[in-house]
This record gives C-alpha cells, structure tokens and sequence, in this order.
C-alpha cells in the first residue's frame, strides 16, 4: 500500500516542520489504514495552514503523534487533534503547549477522558492575556499534576484556582504553579490538601497559596498515617475562620514534631475535641502539648485537657490561657499530674515484683474489679484458675513526688502478697501455734468427746468451732493482717517508712470508734491495732482503754517474725471467748478526752485478771438494745482475703490433678461429704450475712455441677466432656481418595497403637488476601527490624572457620605445624592442613503446625481487653502496637481472636526465616473425628516463599477440633522427606487436644493427651525435636505431662506471641 | 637485683588444695562423691551456673587426699602430701580439640618433643580431671574421654600408638549446665550414660546465708538479707529471667557490701544489672532490692 507522500504541501513550512512530518508519517504508516492516515495528515497539515504561526502547533501535533497513535484508539487520537484544532483558533501558541505535553498527559489518562481535559483547559481561555498565561501553564502542569490527581480532581483543582483567578489572575497563576511543585510530594495526602485548599478557597484565598507554600513542609513532620488528619483538622478550622491556616500548619506541626510519632494520634483526638468547642484554642494546645508531655503521661494528658474543656466552655479567656499554660490552675493542675503515679505504667513491674515475692503467678486489679468479680460469672473463672490477685488503685497521687506515690502501691502490693508469701492460706489445722500453747485439740472435741471441727478444708473445720463465724472471721483476718503487717516490716526494711504511711492513712480513714457498739467496737480496735506502729499511740476513747491494754496483751506476741497463721488461729480463739460475751450494744459516750494508753500499764498483768476486769467494764458501760453484728469495713490496701475460699480451692485443684494423674476420679464420697460441708459453709453464712466466701462457695459448687442439694439426695454427676462419645469401637479406615494417609493412634489403656485409625486429607489452603501480609509487617514495623537484626546476628555462626581441611582458602597454621612436626618425626603427616569458611552451614529444617481449632476463634479476653484500657505499655513499641488495636477496635468495632496473633506471629516468623534461610513448612490442622483430621498446607516444606503464601496466611481460620495425633505425625513425616542436620518441629496451640471420639469412656483428656504425647516421641525418636507452644493459661497442667521431657512454653500473655515466638525459634536453633 | 616474685606458678600435677575450702553440705553429695571416688565412677556435675560445682569438686580433692580420708587403694605419690589429690580443671569452649586435650608434638630445634595434654597429665598423675561446661566442647573431642569413663580407663594417645592406663587415683568429673535452652547443645546420650550425675541447686536460703556470711564476710543480719533477695530473685526465673542469681554473685554483693558500698547500690550493680539487661525486669529486681535493703 502506498500513501501520499504530501511533500508538496510541508514545502511552504519550515524544514523543522517537514523533518517533524516525515518522521511521524514514517511511524504512522505501520499502523494506520490508509483511509486513517489520511484524515491524520489533514488535520495537521490544515492546522499548520490556519494562520502565520499556527504551523508550529501542527510541529507539535507531528511530533507527538508517534507516541500517541500508539497509545490512543485512533478515534480518540483524532479526538485530541480535533481539540487541537479548536484551540489553535483561539491561540496556536495555547495548541502548540497542548500538543507538546501530549504524550505525558495522555499516558495518565483513559482515552476517553482526553476530551475532557482538553475541554477543562479550553474553559480556561477567556481571551485575555492573563488567561491564556493560566491555560498554557495548566497545560505544562497537567503531565504532573494527573500523576498523582484523577481527572476530576484536576477539574476540581481548576475550579478553585479559577475562582481565585477570579479576584487575581497573577495569584491563579502562582497557586496553579505552586500546585504543580507541591501537589505530586505529598503523595497519599493529596487529596486532604485539595480539600483543604477548596475550604481556604471558600473562606478567605488568600491563605490557599500560603498554605500550599507551607505544607509541604510541615507535614513531614507529623506521623504519617496522621497527615491526612492534621490537614482535615486545619480544614475544619479553617471552617471556623479564627485561625491563619498556614501558621497553623507551620507551628502546629512544628509542635507535633517534638512529640514521639506514636503520641501523635493521641494529641490530635485532643486538638479534634477541641476543635469542636473552640477552633482559636487550638493551637495553643499543640504549641503546649510537648512542654507537657514532658512531665506527664499521655493518658494523664486527657485529664489536663478535659480540665481544660470544662474551663474552656464557661469561660473562653481562662480556657485560652489554661492552654497556654498562663493561668495558675493549669500550673497546678500539671504539678500534681506529673508527681501521680499510675498503675497502668508500673503494672508491669508489679506484676514482677509480686512473682518475686512469692514465687507465685500475682495478677494486678482495681479493685472496683473485685466488687464485679465476686458478683459476675468472671469472679469464678479468676477464681478457678487459682490465680492470686492483688488489688491496686488505678493512681496514686498523694504526695507531691512520684518516689512517695509509687511506694505507696509498693506498700499495698507487698501486703496483699504477704497471705501468700507467709502462708496465711496454709493454715493446718493440727499444726502446733508456735508462741501460744494450743486449744484446738480440745476444742475440736467438744464437751462430749464428739468432733465439732469438721469441713472441707482445715480453715473450715476451724470455723466450725466458733458460734458466730461472721465474728470469728473477722477476728481472724484483723489479727492476721496484724501479723503480716508486722512480719513485712520486719522482713522488708526498706519500705518501713513508706509503710507507716499507709497505714497511718488508713488509720485515719477508719469510721469513729465512738458510733459503733461494743462488740464491733472491739474488732475495730483490733484492726486499728495492725494501722498503728506502736500500740501506745493509738488513742482511744476513754472507755476503750481496758481493752486496747488486754486485746493487745493477747495479740501481742503475732508482731513476733517467728509467728505462724497457727497463732493467728490461737489468738482468735481468746479473742473471740472474750469479744463474743461483749454484748453488742450501743456505749454511751462518756466525757473526757481521746487517750493514751498509759506507757507504764502495758504488759506484765495476769491475762486472766485482765479478761475478767475487761468483761467487767464492758458490761457495765452497756447501755441498750443489742443489735446485730457487722463487720466493721474493710481496710482498702489489704485487699482481698478470703482463706476458706483460698483452701477450698486449692483443695479442689489437688483432686482434680490427683484425678488427672491417677485417671481415677476422686470418689463420690468424697465429694458428696465436700458438697456437704461446703452447704453446711453456706448455712452458717446465711445465718450470719450472706458474706462473699458464702456466695463463692455456691458458685464453686456450681462450676463442678454440685449445686442445691442441702439434703445430697439428688444422685451426683459429674460434668462429662460434650464431645463424649460412646461409639470409640471401631474398625481401621481405608485410603479412598488421593492426598489421604492413615496414620495409627495409641491407645494408653491397651498400650498399643490402633492401627490405621485416622484418617487425615491434606488440602492445600485456600488463598486470601496478601494485604494481611503487608499490614502486619506495616503494623509491626519496629518488630520486625528488630527481629531482622537479631536474626542476621545468627547467620555468621555458620560461617564458621572450619579447620583441617584437605583443601580451603589457606593454611591452618597449628595443622601446618602439626604436619611439620610429623614430617620431622618421621611419621606420615595429615594432608589436612587448610581452613575453609563457610563449609558447614547452618542446616535447619522445622515444621510449624498451627492449630486451626474453633476454639482460636475465641475474642482474646474481653474482661482483659477493658481492664488494659488503662493499661498503657510504657514501651513505646508496645503502646503503638496497643494503640493501634485500640483504635482498629473503635473504627471497626472488630477484635482479635487468638488466630489472629497467631497468624501474625506466622508472618513476623516467615520474614525472620527467609532472612537466615532455614527450610520450613508451615501447616494448619482441624479436623471432626478420626476420619476427617485436615491438614492444610500454608507453606509446604518445599516450596518456596512466595505471594500465594502471603495470601494463604490471611486464610488461616478456626475450624472444627483439635485431634493433634495423627497431625503431628503427618507434619513429622513431612520433616522425614527432608535432609537436614536438625530438624524441630513447633507446635503452635491454644488449649489441650480434643475430638469427638479422641477418648476412651471419660478419660477423654487423658486419650488425647498420651496419644499426642506419643506422636511427640516418635518425632523425636525420628531425630526431631519438638516443641509446644500454647497460649492457653492452664497449659502448664497437661504441657507438663504430654511434653515431659520434651520442651515447651506456656505464654501468659497472647499478645506476647508475636514477639516471643521468633526470638524462641532463634534460641533453640542456636 | 633479684626480682621480686610476686606470683606462684605449679606444675599441673602439683596444684593441690591446701587449705581446706570452705563448703557446706546441702544432702548427701559428699558421700555420693566419695563413693563414686572410691567405685572409680565418672561423675556429672549438673547445675546452674555459681551454685557451687567447681567449689564442691575443690573441696572433694582437699577432702580425698587428706591422709585419715585416704580412699582405698590411692597412693600418695609423695608430691600430694601437703593437701589434697591434684585438680586438673579444663574449661571446654568449641575450639577444644583432640591434641589439646591428649597431648602434641612440638618442634624444638630441628627435633621434636612429645607434649602430654592435661587429660594425659592427669590420667598418669592420678588427679582429678574436671572438664568445665562439657557442652562447649565438640562433638569429636567429647567422645575421646570415652574409654576413660568405663571399665578400661583407658587413654588412647593415637599419636604415638599408646594407651595409658590410668593412675589408681584418676578421677573423670564433668559438669554440665542444664539451663541452656538450645536444643543443638545437649549432651549426646552415648556420652550421658557413662556417668553418675549428681543434681545442684542453689542452696536453702538457711545455708546460703552462711555461705554469705563466711565467704563475704558481711554480718549475719546481712548476709540474710542477701539471701532472702536471693529466693526472691529466683522466683523470677523463667518469668523474664534466664537464670536465677548466683550464689556466686551474691557473694560478691555482699563483698562489695564488706568494703563499704552501700547495699541498696551493691546489690543494683550485683544482681540487677549483672543478671539482665531488660530493664523491666532490673527495675522489678530494684523494687525487690530496695524493699529488703534500708
């Protein structure tokens, strides 16, 4: 095909215009028909005709035309010259700019969109000069601005330029240029900073070119998910207009610039509310907030500002000046802030502190917790667990420094944990009381020989003795507490002082002595006994002073080191013989002064003279009606002490684990006389008050399903497993389908395995979204480096220097010696006389198998999840990854289940493993019953790392149960198929292994737990080693009996995993 | 000038305890230890670091060649008199190989000389051989002391074609530390099995408040208080901690104490920053710290 030449008709142009024509004929002719080519070259042949210098648009038009025929349909390309032609009319110099950025722009555009920017910029020409200026310098800016602007935001970008252009062509010009230099840098902020601009636009334009001229300085300074926030921040002041936006902009960033990125968040929800009630203040709290950060927290920075709001919506002026740190209230209100000390900060060191005390798992709680937690269902799930809590305030902030107000929770935790640390709980019976001589034996016979001392637990049958248990109780706690506080200050020295404070504060706090009757009276100087350093201080009304000297001749020897909670229990009996014949009956007040007691009258009298004178004159200053007995109220930094719920408990656990051990339940005798006692417990409780231990041992009762039998009539049955099934005969299973294996089980009772007894598909798993991928290794970015470098670190081990080599890089001296020597000697040297790096290198295989269980599909602690709201990590890491949670949780109201972190872990895990390069497979099992255990492979051992892996994680999710048997050994012989020096294999579960038909008539625990304890052996008898790692807090029970030997790790804390887990890994591949 | 000796060297075969070291008993281990010695068994010291090991086994050879304690069948060999049977303690790190231990060719001149190892040295001395943290060493160097530790006691010394046969009093002690939570460093089972192990722990607060009160030299009240910080610290282990304190560490606490540091400060620089680096868990141990001291 041949097409027309048309060199007749460039001949009148310019050569430029002619070179410019052939070479885009020379490119046109491949690909136009020759119908195309000729409507192309008359378009541009006609425009070069149109006027004197339209001939250098037609240039243009040329010149992007090898580029654009390409790119566009040719009926859109024809679209752009048609275009062309109209603007050449108006000015060829506007076409000729049009033309020349053709190829740029029309490459960030969908064909069908070229009309419409070549419309926008046609919009633009007015006629004038200033316009055509603004239309040409829109057509330059298009190729960069559409980079980063969809088309209509371009257009909404021309439209607020316009209507500046409107008061000042010049300033259209330079917002349109500064945009075009601005604009495309802020990348995902653009959009904000566009609306931003259409806000400033409407409300005063003359701030629009200045902010443009300030952002793109300042935002870099502002964390960076949070720029889009701080700019719809300075857009809704703008709204407001009381504030210059690019001085806000400027200072306001500059501000956040001096604060740690993650606060930022925090500090702009702040300026956000703030915003709300009075948009001038705002930036004279960003100005302020890094001051004050530097002395106070920021979840104590929420208090300064709420402070501040409250001012702030009465009085605008004071609220100005509390931001600006200029009025007195805000000076003091910091003062006071910044020596507090909050729980949620030093949490984490308690938590340690109490371990360290007691060798005992602690955990830490308000203690409105506890008024919840005796009530709710929670309480017993806490209190079944066995865990020992300590009761904090959520801040303390009574001195005017923080050494006085965190030795203040030092002093209520060391006592709280001073039950467990000397044994409060441990209460024996018929251990002998060192310091008293014992009355229990002969006690707990009765006048008539018969056995009064009788109940569940040893603390129970001492309760039993006394008529009154309320009484007795309370008599035993005060008198208790009495002990421990003195043993603490004999033991811990170093908090003596801090000490004496507390309690002379609680001291202090107590109701007046002089209100109560007598009996309550008595208990009350009892407790008051324990808050007072020395006895002779405490002051009394005067008629107390006969029993302050004989109560505290009887508990004296307690404040002794070498007494034991068996003292406390002979100290309670006197007291209680004395206290329980005191009438409880109104004291009618008597004249005279508090007093003291009388230095030289302490001690040295006969006890028995001292009771009766004590009796005597209680009696005598009685005066009307007796009234029940209330316990006086509690002294706050004690806390929580309840023995008889304490040994119960612990009894309860003994059987259980004697159960668990000896497969054999405890016996239904047993249990029955413990269901009676504990009713009895119950009776004697409601006869008094219903008291909290009462209402515990009801809900204990219940847990175990032994609840309201007063009579034990109803036949006792203990609460079978659900998955409990009776058909465990079977027969062995067949392979049907391809991808199927059988694996034996063991059986614990035969001792033998079942042979081919499972059946277990492997599937490979389904493909998610690899964005999980990104997001978390986004959200855990610090981690992440950090992980990276602790695993680069393990790298060069395996570039050991390997000696006696027979060849390598160079001679090993001490080899070369030794060959000498021999040479000498006359004896046939080694030839292995070189080093070599890099010989041996690190081998490692591992298998990690996840439990897909529907029990990871549990929210991760709900209670915990609103008790650590206040519980802000001190480590900043820490409290961006909690920040992020918490913020994810109120934008998407989601929460995390355990197979979340778990997968996370994966993740975090994955990038450590292909940073040292260790062979790995990662696989994920569930499964219903014996013949559909299914194994999902995320990342099969030999297959490479890749994108469909990345997508795999996300679709990890709970499923059915958990039969681990036949998994592991399938995962084992996954590890088989490999060749590697060491092999591990990780186990990665939230809870014990259960199936349907995983059990042998009620031992279903024990099934499950030997035929997986099996599995374990044979992968280590196949030269693996395996490892468990549970997040499930009562793992150590079954952990220590299926891992032995074999390692394995309980974390305490979830959230713990992904960070725990690499770090694992690398210790044990060391 | 004569220079002035400042310093006393010995041949291996010579270093005998001479003073008896100070160490108190926490079961039965003296008696095991000298019936092993007396069995010629191989013994294996398990134990967290600073518990006590090395100083048991000095203490054992000062008891063993004390001359009323003389085991059966060992003989004085006239250099041994002034204390106990020699100690040979070799410190095992990874590079340890064969020859090191067995002994080497050095070239003297244009001669040669046969140098024995330690382990040869004690085997023909008849000392005591305490190889320090087995685990450290390789593999390959771990099984040469295989013949010594069974009936043969033997030494092979390939080299130059020998066995030596050990001396009636040579004794193989290891120890090992079981705290290590790497699975590629364990004691191979071929290696395990050849010996008796005898199980350390830190001593009850009760007898290490002695050994603190003896071996640093503070007051007993102090010396208490060490210990008392001591058990707390421990229930730490496995909770952020590693490893619990040294008995061995709280001895120098207490010694710093002796020299006059304050105690709060001593046990900071002793315990807390000496044990961890994560400063949660040196910041718990503070607390501890300055809840026991004033």
């Amino acid at each position: 095909m041949t097409f027309p030449a048309y060199e007749k008709e460039t001949q009148p142009f310019p050569s430029e215009f002619a070179s410019a024509f052939r070479e885009a004929r020379d490119a046109a002719t491949g690909v136009l028909t020759e119908e195309e080519f000729k409507a192309w070259a008359d378009c541009g042949l006609r425009m070069a005709k149109r006027a004197g210098r339209s001939w250098e648009a037609a240039r243009e038009y040329f010149k992007a035309s090898p580029a654009l025929l390409r790119t566009l349909p040719f009926s859109y390309f024809m679209e752009w010259g048609y275009w062309g032609n109209v603007l050449v009319e108006e000015s060829p110099v506007i076409a000729e700019t049009y033309f020349r950025v053709g190829p740029e722009v029309v490459g960030s555009l969908d064909p069908w969109e070229v009309a419409e920017w070549a419309k926008l910029g046609r919009g633009l020409y007015t006629g004038s000069r200033q316009s055509s200026a603004l239309c040409i310098r829109f057509f330059e800016a298009s190729g960069d601005l559409l980079k980063i602007l969809t088309l209509s935001e371009l257009q909404h970008l021309m439209l607020l330029i316009e209507s500046v252009g409107e008061s000042s062509a010049e300033e259209a010009v330079a917002l349109l240029s500064l945009s075009r230099e601005v604009l495309p840098s802020l990348k995902e902020d653009t959009r904000a900073c566009l609306s931003l601009l259409s806000a400033l636009v409407r409300e005063d334009w003359r701030q629009a070119r200045g902010c443009l001229g300030v952002v793109r300085e300042a935002l870099p300074r502002v964390e960076r998910v949070e720029r889009a926030r701080f700019l719809a921040l300075a857009e809704r002041l703008a709204g407001k207009g009381d504030t210059d936006i690019p001085t806000f902009l400027q200072e306001g960033s500059r501000a956040l610039g001096h604060i740690d990125g993650y606060l930022h968040i925090h500090v702009l929800n702040l300026a956000e509310a703030l915003a709300g009630i009075n948009g001038g203040v705002v930036l004279d709290f960003l100005r302020g907030v890094p001051q004050v950060l530097q002395r106070i927290s920021v979840k104590q920075l929420e208090t300064w500002h709420d402070e501040g709001v409250t001012i702030l919506k009465e009085n605008p002026e004071g609220g100005s000046a509390f931001f600006r740190g200029e009025s007195a209230r805000s000076v003091e209100m910091l003062e006071r802030l910044s020596t507090g000390v909050e729980l949620g900060r030093i949490k984490e060191t308690m938590r340690l502190y109490c371990r360290a005390l007691t060798a005992m798992d602690v955990g830490i709680a308000l203690p409105e917790e506890r008024e919840a937690q005796i009530k709710g269902w929670v309480a017993q799930e806490k209190a079944m667990t066995g865990e020992a809590m300590v009761y904090l305030p959520l801040v303390v902030e009574r001195f005017n420094n923080k050494e006085d107000n965190f030795d203040w929770f030092k002093v209520v935790a060391t006592h709280q944990v001073a039950h467990l640390e000397f044994q409060s709980f441990l209460f024996s019976f018929n251990t002998p009381a060192v310091l008293f001589p014992n009355l229990r034996p002969q006690l707990a016979l009765g006048e008539n020989g018969e056995a009064r001392a009788a109940g569940p637990t040893d603390i129970h049958r001492f309760f039993a003795l006394f008529q009154d248990g309320p009484l007795a109780r309370d008599i035993f706690t005060a008198v208790e507490d009495y002990r421990l506080d003195h043993r603490v200050k004999v033991e811990y020295p170093g908090i003596r002082k801090a000490y004496a404070r507390v309690q002379a504060n609680a001291l202090e706090e107590r109701p007046l002595i002089e209100e109560m009757p007598a009996r309550e009276a008595m208990v009350e100087l009892l407790i008051r006994f324990g808050l007072q350093v020395l006895l002779r201080d405490l002051t009394v009304p005067e008629q107390y002073l006969e029993g302050v000297r004989t109560l505290g001749e009887i508990v004296k020897p307690l404040s002794l080191p070498q007494a034991s909670v068996e003292d406390t229990a002979e100290a309670t009996i006197r007291l209680y013989q004395v206290i329980s014949q005191i009438p409880n009956e109104a004291v009618p007040q008597q004249e005279g002064e508090k007093s003291n007691l009388p230095e030289e009258e302490l001690g040295g009298e006969d006890m028995e003279r001292m009771l009766k004178r004590l009796l005597e004159s209680m009696l005598l200053s009685q005066s009307g009606e007796e009234q029940p007995y209330r316990s006086p109220p509690r002294v706050e930094y004690r806390g929580e002490f309840s023995p008889e719920l304490m040994q119960l408990l612990s009894r309860l656990k003994e059987s259980r684990t004697e159960r668990g051990a000896k497969g054999k339940p405890m016996s239904k005798e047993d249990m029955e006389r413990l269901l009676a006692n504990a009713n009895n417990l119950d009776l004697q409780a409601e006869q008094g008050e219903l008291d909290q231990e009462g209402i515990f041992v009801t809900e204990v009762m219940k847990e175990l399903g032994l609840e309201g039998t007063p009579d034990g009539s109803r036949p006792f049955n203990f609460p079978y497993d659900p998955t409990y099934d009776k058909e465990v005969e079977g027969n062995p299973l067949e392979v049907k389908e391809p991808f199927s294996f059988l694996y034996d089980e063991w059986d614990y009772r035969m001792a033998d395995y079942r042979p081919r007894w499972c059946l277990l598909r492997e599937k490979d798993m389904g493909e998610g979204d690899a964005s999980f991928y990104a997001t978390t290794m986004d959200s855990y970015a610090t981690l992440v480096a950090q992980i990276r470098r602790q695993f680069e670190m393990v790298v060069p081990q395996g570039l050991h220097k390997n000696k006696k080599m027979q060849d390598g890089d160079e001679f090993d001296l001490d080899s070369v010696i030794e060959a000498m020597v021999d040479i000498r000697s006359g004896t046939t040297p080694d030839d292995k006389v070189y080093w070599r790096r890099n010989k041996v290198q690190r081998d490692v295989a591992v298998v990690f198998l996840l439990d897909m269980s529907a029990s990871t599909a549990e929210a991760i602690d709900e209670s915990r999840r609103t008790a650590d709201d206040w519980d802000a990590p001190e480590d900043p890491l820490e409290y961006m990854f909690w920040l992020r949670t918490r913020r994810g949780e109120g934008v998407r109201r989601s929460y995390k289940r355990i197979i979340d972190v778990e997968k996370e872990s994966l993740v975090l895990l994955c990038h450590a493993l292909e940073t040292i390069g260790d062979t790995y497979g990662i696989y994920g099992f569930s499964g219903y019953g014996r013949e559909n255990v299914d194994f999902y492979v995320i990342k099969d051992i030999k297959e490479a790392f890749s994108e469909r892996v990345k997508r795999r994680i996300d679709k990890a999710s709970p499923l059915q149960a958990t039969r681990m048997g036949p998994a592991i050994r399938h995962a084992v012989s996954k590890l088989e198929g490999i060749e590697a020096r060491t092999k591990f294999f990780f186990l990665i579960s939230d809870g014990r292994p259960q199936d349907r038909g995983y059990s042998r008539e009620g031992v279903e625990k024990e099934y499950a737990i030997h035929d997986t304890k099996m599995a374990l052996i044979e992968a280590r008898q196949k030269g693996i080693t395996p490892f468990c790692l549970t997040v499930d807090k009562e793992g150590h029970d079954y952990l220590r009996a299926m891992c032995q030997d074999m390692g394995y790790e309980v974390l305490a804390d979830i959230y713990a995993l992904p960070r725990r887990l690499p770090t694992l890994y690398r210790n044990l591949t060391r | 000038m004569a220079e002035q000796v400042t310093y006393r060297s010995y041949q291996a075969e010579e270093y005998v305890i001479r003073e008896e070291p100070f160490y108190l008993p926490v079961g039965d281990e003296i008696e095991l230890f000298e019936a092993a010695y007396a069995q010629k068994l191989p013994v294996l010291l398990k134990g967290p670091t600073g518990c006590g090991k090395t100083r048991f086994i000095e203490y054992m050879a000062y008891r063993l060649g004390r001359p009323m304690d003389k085991v059966q069948g060992h003989q004085g060999n006239g250099e041994n008199t002034g204390g106990g049977i020699p100690l040979m303690t070799i410190a095992c790190h990874e590079d340890l190989t064969a020859s090191d231990l067995v002994g080497r060719y050095l070239l003297e001149g244009g001669e040669t000389r046969w140098v024995d190892g330690p382990l040869a040295r004690a085997v023909k001395a008849g000392a005591i051989c305490y190889l320090d943290e087995i685990v450290e060493a390789r593999k390959d160097t771990t099984v040469l002391i295989h013949p010594l530790t069974d009936h043969r006691r033997i030494l092979p010394i390939e080299k130059r074609g020998e066995i030596l046969e050990a001396h009636e009093g040579f004794m193989l002690v290891v120890s090992y530390n079981p705290g290590y939570q790497s699975a590629l460093k364990d004691l191979k089972h071929s290696t395990r099995q050849r010996f008796v192990a005898m199980e350390f722990t830190h001593p009850p607060r009760e007898l290490e408040e002695r050994i603190l009160e003896h071996e640093s030299g503070v007051p007993g009240d102090m010396a208490r208080a060490l210990a008392k910080l001591g058990e707390k610290v421990r229930n730490l282990k496995d909770h952020g901690l590693q490893e619990g304190v040294s008995t061995r560490l709280l001895i120098y606490t207490g010694r710093l104490i002796a020299a006059g540091i304050a105690p709060r400060r001593a046990c900071q620089v002793g315990v807390s920053w000496a044990l961890t680096d994560d400063p949660q868990i040196q910041r718990s141990i503070n607390e501890v710290i300055y809840s026991i001291f004033e």
